[in-house]
């Protein structure tokens, strides 16, 4: 057993709280900045889950996953989000449309809603509650940002929370998806990301601002 | 080895277009990699129509309902780079927004497609078909006008999160493959999970739950209301070849990988559940679809809610299901791609003569364009489902499902819907046809390539329309055959 042992099995069991953590965070956090971190952060707990299955499973594909999901999820993502906030000169403020009291009561209601939605399945699959609400919870919340934050960069990072819930569904039920697939999303991501980086430079050129909301032109 | 090039050829092809700086020879070299193309793809077709399904490793597979899709999509590309080679005249300005750029993407949105087309794993068509997103998303915002920023950013957020439920989906049913004891190479593989489809039954709730996921995931690129916010805004704003590319292409392959879901959910939990929720996504967008294009005023975003109509009408097929529907909504895939593909030729004609989509600022084209005018009212007629035309086989086989399996409010519903559309679009056309010029159009003047590509379009609506090619009907008859 040793030490790695005990790690990996107080991972396990706690990952789920401190991805609920992140998200009640990212809530209230009011800064662009502050929610990139708490991206990176959320990323860097599930980089833990991912390792932990590896040496639990005995996974040897597991373990690129993980170094895949750190180097891309933890490194390069956030940095990037750093240069693009920098290189837009946008404002620090997310431009929230509800309140942080408001959002952290929607994100507490997502979390009792995954709790109730996965509880018929918990059992049929076989993995702990706590872990499949934790998936679902981080999907509505990354849908939950993307439409309640007006900024370009917040909605792209919504999508990635939203990801990043998609990602450990698959992890916990099925130990990960063989790994060829597992690289050609990341690579998706990752081109998505670039392109949505190269439209919003388009946007605040065009239209010298980088509020999604205020997109009305096509309609009807 | 046909199969791998017909996709390695655009990829490689659409990185050599970049070195040709010269808008000429950026046009010359991508008709003839163009041409090659499509006698690969051809050859490929005949290949799985004469000895059956193509394997390349355990990713790739074309077997006959890949080459059905694959027949409509090389028709259309035909057509798109013949139109385009005389439409991209007037490039517009910014970074990627000349020719080179132009058909480099165009290369690799065809590449993403035929992968579609032909994954043998469920999650590389997952991100072959995010892929046609990324690929695409450039060429939607090409013009690089506030419109065309908007429409690119709405196409971009929209489809990545649709398709993010997709990929839920496929996680969903890989699991129910894996519990049913299938091995994780085989669980994402179609084939395999066909043959094991009656297995998966013992997760009834986990495959219903997949395909729900599936359903609006995939849902949301085909169109479906109410997940189409991206597709009018996207068909209107991209460069003409484009529109016809996303409408007649793009969309069936989104069919294409719905079927195919549909198949295996079949299999496992029995056809009730996926083709009643396919009904109600067809019947939905139907009539949504069908009552905005009253009230449309541009004449792109009327073609758009037209597919999106056309849509709903192949998801009702494919709903119904039985042999006529399932003809039926394969053929329609086809002839509506051909019909779509003219009207949008026609509105990039106008739009270039007239500098305007704006319907009510249109008068008098008859006159002034009667080429375009021609072939607006071919398309327009076909689109409707009038009879000479191709699409009133299709529309009639669906019909005559429902009405045969007693499915009338579905088919009333049907009926009225289209004698609804029928009258928007006889509303809006005798309009622009109609009355005086406003002003004398300086370049009404067609070049060949445009109206050769119109014209094999129009010629194609009649011919199918009078009588199905055999070689056609044969292909069809293998899609068919993969589905049984």
């Amino acid at each position: 057993m040793g030490l790695v042992g005990i790690a990996t099995g107080k991972v396990l069991s706690s990952f789920s709280v401190f991805l609920f953590l992140t998200i009640l965070l990212l809530a209230v956090a009011r800064r662009i900045s502050t929610s990139v971190l708490l991206f990176s952060l959320q990323s860097a707990v599930i980089t833990a889950e991912v390792l932990a299955t590896a040496i639990q499973e005995k996974l040897a594909e597991a373990w690129v996953v993980g170094l895949l999901v750190f180097a891309i999820k933890v490194v390069a993502i956030p940095r990037a989000f750093f240069v693009l906030a920098r290189r837009l000169k946008t404002v620090r403020d997310v431009k929230a449309s509800t309140t942080p009291t408001q959002s952290v009561f929607i994100v507490a209601v997502m979390i009792y809603l995954s709790y109730a939605g996965v509880h018929s399945y918990g059992q049929a699959v076989h993995v702990p509650d706590d872990a499949l609400a934790a998936a679902v919870a981080l999907i509505l919340t990354g849908a939950f940002l993307m439409v309640s934050r007006t900024k370009a960069i917040m909605q792209m990072l919504g999508l990635l929370v939203l990801e990043n819930g998609i990602f450990l569904a698959a992890l916990i039920t099925t130990f990960g998806m063989p790994l060829v697939i597992e690289i050609g999303i990341f690579f998706d991501i990752l081109m998505g990301l670039l392109l949505m980086g190269i439209f919003s430079f388009r946007i605040s050129d065009t239209f010298d601002h980088l509020d999604v909301s205020k997109l009305r032109r096509l309609r009807g | 080895m046909i199969l791998l090039l017909a996709l390695i050829l655009p990829v490689v092809g659409a990185g050599l277009l970049l070195l040709f700086s010269n808008p000429r020879a950026a046009t010359r070299a991508a008709l003839a990699l163009g041409s090659v193309e499509i006698a690969v793809i051809s050859a490929l077709i005949r290949q799985v129509h004469l000895s059956g399904a193509v394997e390349v490793g355990r990713y790739l597979r074309a077997d006959g309902l890949s080459a059905f899709f694959l027949v409509g999509m090389a028709f259309v590309f035909a057509l798109v780079l013949l139109y385009s080679s005389g439409y991209l005249r007037h490039p517009g300005e910014g970074r990627f927004s000349s020719p080179r750029w132009f058909y480099a993407l165009c290369f690799l949105f065809l590449f993403t497609m035929i992968s579609v087309c032909v994954s043998a794993n469920l999650g590389l068509l997952w991100i072959m078909m995010e892929g046609t997103t990324l690929a695409s998303a450039l060429l939607v915002g090409f013009y690089n006008t506030e419109g065309a920023v908007e429409a690119g950013w709405k196409y971009l957020i929209v489809c990545t999160v649709g398709i993010a439920f997709a990929l839920f989906g496929t996680i969903v049913l890989y699991l129910a493959g894996v519990k049913a004891g299938m091995s994780p190479a085989a669980a994402l593989d179609w084939l395999a999970l066909n043959t094991a489809a009656p297995h998966l039954g013992l997760d009834i709730h986990l495959v219903k739950l997949a395909f729900v996921f599936i359903l609006v995931g995939y849902g949301t690129k085909i169109g479906f209301v109410p997940m189409h916010s991206w597709l009018p805004d996207a068909h209107a704003e991209a460069p003409t070849p484009i529109s016809a590319l996303l409408s007649a292409v793009l969309l069936n392959c989104a069919v294409y990988a719905v079927i195919r879901f549909d198949a295996i959910v079949s299999g496992a939990v029995g056809p009730g559940f996926p083709h009643s929720l396919l009904l109600l996504f067809g019947v939905m967008s139907l009539v949504v679809a069908g009552l905005l294009i009253l009230v449309q005023r541009n004449l792109k975003r009327l073609m758009a809610y037209s597919s999106i109509e056309h849509m709903g009408i192949i998801a009702i097929g494919l709903g119904l299901g039985g042999p006529l529907g399932l003809f039926g909504a394969l053929l329609h895939t086809f002839n509506h791609s051909v019909a779509k593909s003219l009207l949008f030729f026609g509105a990039g004609n106008v739009r270039h003569n007239l500098s305007t989509l704006r319907m009510e600022a249109i008068r008098g084209i008859s006159r002034s364009l009667p080429q375009t005018s021609a072939a607006l009212v071919v398309g327009g007629l076909a689109i409707v489902g009038l009879p000479p035309f191709s699409l009133f086989i299709s529309e009639f086989a669906i019909l005559s499902q429902a009405f045969g399996d007693g499915r009338y409010f579905v088919a009333i519903l049907f009926l009225v819907i289209l004698s609804v559309v029928f009258g928007g679009f006889a509303h809006h056309l005798l309009g622009m046809l109609c009355g005086e010029p406003d002003r004398r159009s300086e370049a009404s003047r067609l070049i060949p390539s445009e109206y050769t590509a119109m014209g094999i379009a129009a010629v194609c609506l009649v011919w199918f329309g009078a009588r199905i090619p055999a070689t056609f009907g044969d292909l069809l008859r293998d899609a068919m055959a993969v589905l049984r």
